[in-house]
């Protein structure tokens, strides 16, 4: 079909010439700055550099420590949306329930949201501290020998559980205003035709929220790929041994810390491609589903 | 089949607003009420409360003679035509009626069986794979229809259900629905603020205004003797014109205007004041003058069969609107001579409303 176009002057362009900046300066250029030093090898007082072609994807890809990182980051991000959102669905199903005191509930749970990730770091690192963390008190009251500066494991489940508290909030926001954006009539048609209130969720509720629910599993993922860097980096500092480190953080670590340049932007192009990838599929395979 | 029954229901909301004040009612198996009403007289509350989508605050509803107050409206055996169709969008057509048949454990034989049985009536055998966004309003308020009747329920409820669709196919939907519950035979309670689709499905009419049931009747009962000023200013189109009046000494007349005196057909109290009440349609138009009453032309609507002239009448011109068969010529300010049969004069109590 053809689409009539009209004839229209410049001031479109300039209306969005200030975005375009934007995402030039901060996002094309280092971009490319990335891709170009990927292919250089610098010495560690940056004075000379050697363009090794793909010797830094080499080193990376066999590297041991960036394969677990890798694993760390899939596991990581996995449970964190898919547990991120299963509670906060759960929570902003109960609190539309609520009538006595609703609004309440509502901006309690909601009220996380302002809190930002070091700070809910700094938090949730309080809460685990040896010698006066309460949640370490009460783990090992009940003879967990919970140790997360040594084990590996431990260590983990303290980033998710900060990670995931800190994302339950911006998760019921949109879940709350999801369940808003299902008509009453059609709750109250469901409950003429349907008397469980488990199975009306399920299969009423549930799928009229799916492209809420699509929605956050792709801001999640990219929370738990990106944003989780200031947890981190205030909580465990990817420790112990870097068996707490996503991608990013070991971008920063091996680049800033370790002045390791080259095989720092080889790790950031990788994650470039690695998230475009994950995006195409998302939008590919995963929406086609949940429109109605 | 089954009966509905109110006893006294009630209903006042948390914030100690009373919408419902005690109605008193009992629907006939396989008859077809329509509660009528302006927005806020508390008809669509009081059909929720019989689907269960609304507590009772006291008093009872029944449904065959048991007290259905606590049970779930799942459970009440009832089914409820939404104004806005109400489907679940994601589920095509097929499933939407099919969903509630699932629920209470119906073989997938069964369903099926009672799906295109019901796609077979309303005609929508051609849709049933489509999702509902991919038809027409008249085409989703058939699903919405195919979704109550492949139950069976016991009651129909219809919660103002044609209000969404244009003015033509309006029309063909209430026929289809009053062709669809005559064939079915089931109790059907139906409410709307058309008065017109009420005229014309209904049974039996109930007019309500302010939570209370100003009138429970026959069409054309509610029609010929309104119970309440209400009632008749609401039922009838155009309205019912309404004067100030004083009931002569020998009561057997009223007079209105400057001492215009029209027969009565029945006594009333003498030197007592009342509005009267004329229809329209029962004002007579005389050329030679014998006709009591003189009115002025202010405007004409020449609506093809009939037309509707608005006249100024007395020296207060108060307004009176008359309606003739066909198309008539009128200027502005022309006078006309017009008359009333006995009959046709209704009288109200002037503080209470109330039929005389």
């Amino acid at each position: 079909m053809k689409r009539v176009q009209f004839e229209h002057s410049a001031v479109p362009y300039l209306f969005i010439a200030p975005q375009i900046l934007i995402i030039s300066i901060f996002f094309l250029w280092p971009a490319v700055q990335a891709l170009y030093q990927s292919f250089l090898l610098e010495d560690a007082f940056g004075l000379s550099s050697q363009f090794v072609w793909f010797r830094n994807f080499e080193d990376v890809l066999s590297s041991s420590s960036w394969t677990r990182s890798a694993i760390f980051t899939v596991v990581f991000s996995v449970l964190v949306s898919v547990l991120s959102i299963a509670i906060s669905l759960f929570l902003a199903v109960r609190a539309d329930e609520v009538i006595r005191g609703a609004k309440t509930y509502k901006t309690l749970l909601m009220w996380g949201y302002a809190i930002a990730p070091p700070v809910a770091g700094l938090l949730g690192i309080m809460m685990f501290n040896p010698l006066m963390g309460d949640l370490y008190m009460v783990f090992n009251s009940f003879g967990f020998e919970f140790n997360h500066i040594e084990n590996p494991n431990d260590a983990a489940f303290v980033v998710i559980l900060i990670a995931v508290w800190k994302q339950v909030s911006v998760n019921v926001i949109f879940f709350l205003s999801g369940l808003q954006g299902i008509p009453k009539s059609i709750q109250e048609a469901a409950t003429l035709d349907c008397k469980s209130p488990e199975r009306r969720f399920w299969t009423i509720t549930f799928p009229l929220l799916a492209p809420t629910t699509f929605f956050l599993l792709v801001i999640n993922l990219t929370y738990a790929f990106f944003e989780t860097f200031g947890i981190i980096d205030v909580s465990t500092k990817g420790a112990p041994g870097g068996s707490t480190a996503t991608l990013v953080y070991k971008v920063y670590v091996d680049g800033f810390l370790g002045a390791d340049m080259g095989g720092s932007a080889a790790q950031s192009v990788l994650l470039m491609i690695m998230v475009s990838v994950l995006t195409v599929f998302q939008f590919r395979f995963i929406e086609r589903k949940v429109h109605y | 089949m089954a009966t509905v029954t109110l006893n006294k229901a009630e209903k006042t909301y948390p914030n100690g607003y009373k919408a419902i004040h005690g109605i008193d009612l009992k629907i006939d198996d396989g008859e077809f009420t329509v509660l009528v009403g302006p927005s806020g007289c508390g008809k669509s509350t009081l059909l929720r409360m019989i689907a269960g989508l609304e507590g009772i605050s006291d008093g009872e509803i029944s449904i065959d003679d048991k007290v259905v107050n606590k049970v779930a409206p799942a459970d009440r055996d009832i089914a409820m035509v939404f104004q806005n169709y109400a489907l679940y969008p994601h589920m095509n057509n097929y499933d939407n009626m099919a969903y509630g048949l699932k629920n209470r454990g119906h073989s997938k034989a069964e369903i099926d069986a009672k799906v295109r049985e019901a796609a077979r009536i309303l005609q929508l055998e051609d849709y049933l794979e489509r999702k509902p966004r991919q038809l027409s309003g008249g085409q989703r308020q058939r699903v919405a229809m195919g979704r109550a009747i492949v139950r069976q329920p016991k009651v129909f409820l219809f919660d103002e259900p044609l209000s969404n669709l244009d003015a033509k196919l309006r029309v063909d939907m209430r026929l289809e629905i009053k062709n669809l519950q005559q064939r079915l035979g089931i109790t059907s309670v139906y409410v709307t603020h058309d008065q017109v689709e009420a005229m014309t499905l209904a049974d039996r009419l109930i007019v309500m205004n302010g939570g209370v049931a100003e009138q429970i009747g026959s069409p054309i009962d509610v029609y010929e003797r309104p119970a309440s000023q209400f009632v008749a200013g609401f039922i009838g189109s155009p309205a019912m014109n309404f004067l100030k009046g004083k009931a002569s000494d020998d009561k057997k007349h009223v007079t209105v205007g400057d001492g215009v005196e029209l027969e009565l057909d029945h006594d009333v109290e003498g030197g007592r004041d009342v509005t009267v009440g004329i229809r329209p349609e029962h004002l007579q138009m005389h050329s030679d003058g014998h006709g009591r009453i003189d009115a002025g032309v202010r405007m004409v609507e020449s609506l093809g069969a009939e037309t509707l002239a608005y006249l100024d009448f007395g020296a207060n011109a108060d307004n009176v609107t008359l309606r003739l068969q066909g198309t008539h010529q009128f200027t502005q300010g022309q006078k006309l001579n017009l008359s009333v049969p006995a009959e046709k004069i209704h009288l109200f109590d002037v503080e209470s409303g109330k039929r005389i």
